[in-house]
């Protein structure tokens, strides 16, 4: 997993609840790293589900909320980072169907040993839209989040239904997003 | 935990994070680093690829340059092996035809005539081959002569008469009256008037074919003008396009039906062009086809090549030309000139009596009426002076007393208006004074011996042979023969040393030399024949039935002198025959 996904995880604990917390939860995780993390690292990814699983034993909140929580910090932090990759883009679905056939083919030009998620995207049903989330990974929690984010950054209220695709795993769902104003 | 402890630990991971950080800058640049050296090195083996390629290319241009080198020499030498056989199988057949009706029977004429027929049709389609892979090969020459248009129309109309009676059509040649002569390639301008009457003769049948030719002067422009229309069964528009390209007839079926390599026009074509000219094409479906050509009147492109030879040849002989009359004196001296003849001058007949006393002609040409002394008292001075009287004289005049000339001792007789070869072929008859009537043959092919002796014998003459070019040297040492037809090439001593030979050699100097050659001549070997004054004509060369004919032809002439006690020599305007 990308070094950015753990400086980002650490700086939205220390953030939205306190540096003492994201110390406590390092020293708690008893991580391989010691957690010390660069954004231009990689790191193993169990680090982040043990750094999860902490916080949620220190905070109280399910491991899932808080992956969703870090999904929609992180949308922001990206928009604020990359700024290139939301060049021309007026919507939400505009973004999400190029993750795959854009933002990821310029990450594994930089990284090329990055093993990242697939997002599925089918606009075929107007004002709806399917994504599908595939990863080796149990995440699907952090990508409702990010997609939540997203819908936030283009301020388009919508529901989303999900669909576990894997048994409870979280490393495959679906995503079918109604836009609630107009269609998608 | 303290504060202190917290933030010392915070602290170290920073720290920790930064140092891992620039690890990974450093492995990134390294990376960077490597990945130029490599594409680098990588544009540097294009670079050698691309020359690599480069010389592999050349290589394969030079390859290719020497297949068509190779190419060339193999049709030529093919051609060569060809016609020697063709030479026999048309020669034997005309041979026969030839015999009385006791020794070859009426029912095998027929056959016979197949024969050869078949035999002529291939050897033009060998000639056709070998002259488009020499235009192909840039290697088809342009020989440029004075020639006279209308004489050459006349010839070319007596040639394809038979070919118009076939199919029952007649031939209708108008010439404009200010054609006159022209200076271009006179070989080239009768096989495009060949090929185009050819195909009217072939496309039509109990029609009507034209040909119509005029002087085209526009401004500088001065150009010859030849259609050639036909009643035939005409062309389609879309038989039309590609017509003068290779190997394409209107259609399949025109092959299946009127035969022929479709090279024809496409050969007629690269010959219009060369001297300088083009063709067109207007044709009808059922109504028949016209052709139309113009080249310059004055060919501008190669330099004078004839002109040049003839300077550089060695002196035919001196022509006395007394003759008050500039005009028809100039056109005269020009053709002489260009035959190789030295001519000298005289206005007068006190003049020329001078001149035939200080010069020693060969010949006197007189014309009977001059300014002081009329023709019959200078000839009649000639004739009574002991050291003139052996000098043949070719009387030229208006006056039709051809008896009082003979009676007081010309050789030959002409009237007005003089055709130039007409006079010249006289000359070749009265230059030399004694002969015996014998022929020697050098040449290695038997067949060709055998064909030529049985023509030869059949004549009337007595023939030597020799098998190689060192046979007939030893032939000749032994005794000058009257003529000698010589092959080109031959094992061992070949026909230029026989030639070269020949011409060194002061007793063997004016023995009159028949080229008989199937090889294609270079551009430097003609000139070389012409040098030593040997006049092959360049499409002669090509047809050994042609050269056949050419020594019989010259042989008769040599005859009909033979008889009046006169010496042979050759017919100039005959295809390939030399002097």
């Amino acid at each position: 997993m990308k070094g950015i996904v753990f400086t980002e995880f650490l700086e939205m604990v220390e953030q939205k609840f306190s540096p003492d917390l994201a110390d406590r939860i390092i020293d708690a995780a008893e991580l391989p790293s010691g957690g010390v993390y660069t954004a231009v690292g990689t790191y193993d990814h169990h680090e982040m589900v043990k750094l999860v699983s902490c916080l949620s034993l220190e905070t109280g909140t399910d491991g899932d909320e808080l992956l969703r929580l870090f999904g929609a910090y992180m949308f922001e932090r990206f928009y604020v980072l990359f700024p290139k990759y939301f060049e021309g883009i007026q919507s939400a679905s505009e973004f999400l169907e190029k993750i795959d056939d854009y933002i990821h083919v310029e990450v594994r030009k930089l990284y090329p040993e990055a093993e990242l998620p697939s997002f599925g995207c089918d606009t075929s049903q107007p004002g709806r839209l399917c994504l599908t989330y595939r990863s080796t990974r149990p995440f699907a929690s952090l990508a409702d989040g990010l997609i939540r984010g997203c819908l936030a950054h283009f301020r388009e209220p919508a529901d989303i239904v999900i669909e576990d695709l894997s048994g409870g795993a979280g490393t495959a769902a679906q995503f079918f997003i109604t836009r609630r104003d107009t269609p998608l | 935990v303290s504060d202190t402890q917290q933030l010392a630990r915070r602290l170290e991971r920073e720290k920790q994070a930064r140092k891992a950080a620039e690890a990974i800058a450093e492995e990134k640049t390294r990376e960077i680093y490597d990945a130029n050296v490599r594409l680098q090195h990588l544009n540097s083996r294009l670079e050698e690829l691309v020359r690599q390629r480069t010389m592999e290319l050349a290589a394969a241009r030079d390859e290719a340059v020497r297949a068509n080198q190779a190419k060339s020499d193999f049709l030529a030498s093919m051609s060569h092996e060809l016609r020697t056989p063709l030479n026999a199988i048309i020669g034997y057949s005309e041979m026969l035809l030839e015999e009385p009706e006791d020794r070859v029977r009426p029912e095998v004429r027929p056959d016979l005539d197949n024969i050869r027929s078949a035999g002529k049709h291939l050897l033009g389609l060998i000639n056709e081959i070998l002259d488009l892979s020499k235009i192909e090969a840039g290697k088809m020459d342009i020989f440029l002569e004075v020639f006279d248009m209308v004489a050459l129309l006349g010839e070319v109309r007596a040639t394809v008469q038979p070919l118009m009676a076939n199919n029952g059509n007649t031939l209708e040649v108008r010439c404009g009256s200010d054609l006159a002569t022209l200076r271009s390639d006179q070989t080239k301008v009768r096989q495009i008037l060949l090929n185009l009457l050819s195909n009217a003769a072939k496309f039509t049948t109990e029609g009507r074919v034209t040909v119509e030719a005029r002087r085209l002067m526009e401004g500088a422009s001065d150009q010859v003008e030849l259609k050639v229309s036909d009643s035939g069964i005409g062309m389609t528009p879309e038989q039309l396009t590609g017509l003068f390209q290779p190997f394409s007839q209107a259609d399949a079926s025109t092959t299946r039906n009127y035969g022929g390599t479709g090279l024809g026009l496409a050969i007629t074509q690269h010959f219009c062009r060369m001297l300088g000219g083009d063709i067109g094409v207007e044709s009808e479906v059922g109504k028949g086809s016209t052709f139309t050509i113009r080249v310059p009147a004055i060919c501008p492109s190669a330099p004078p090549r004839r002109a040049e030879a003839v300077a550089q040849r060695t002196v035919t002989g001196t022509v006395l030309l007394v003759d008050d009359e500039r005009v028809a004196g100039n056109v005269l001296g020009r053709a002489l000139t260009q035959e190789g003849y030295r001519v000298v001058r005289a206005a007068g007949g006190e003049e020329g009596l001078r001149h035939a006393r200080e010069d020693k002609p060969d010949a006197i040409i007189l014309d009977v009426i001059t300014p002081d002394l009329d023709g019959w008292s200078i000839l009649r001075s000639l004739k009574t002076d002991p050291q003139l009287s052996e000098i043949p004289v070719i009387l030229v005049t208006l006056m039709g007393d051809r008896d009082m000339g003979f009676a007081l001792g010309a050789a030959e007789y002409l009237t007005k208006p003089i055709n130039p070869k007409e006079l010249i072929r006289l000359l070749a008859r009265v230059q030399r004074r004694e002969i015996a009537p014998d022929v020697l043959i050098v040449d290695d092919d038997q067949t060709t011996r055998d064909v030529l002796r049985r023509m030869l014998i059949k004549e009337g003459w007595t023939v030597r042979e020799a098998a190689n070019g060192t046979e007939g040297l030893e032939q000749l040492a032994r005794a000058v023969p009257a003529v000698m037809v010589l092959d080109l090439m031959m094992p061992g001593v070949d026909g230029f040393e026989v030639l070269r030979a020949v011409r060194q050699d002061p007793s063997w100097r004016d023995l009159p030399v028949v080229i008989v050659t199937s090889k294609d001549l270079s551009k430097e070997e003609l000139e070389w024949l012409r040098g030593n004054a040997i006049d092959v004509f360049q499409k002669g060369a090509y047809s050994r039935a042609e050269l056949i004919s050419a020594v019989r032809a010259m042989v008769e002439s040599a005859r009909t002198a033979c008889s009046s006690r006169l010496s042979p020599a050759c017919l100039r305007e005959t295809p390939a025959c030399s002097r």
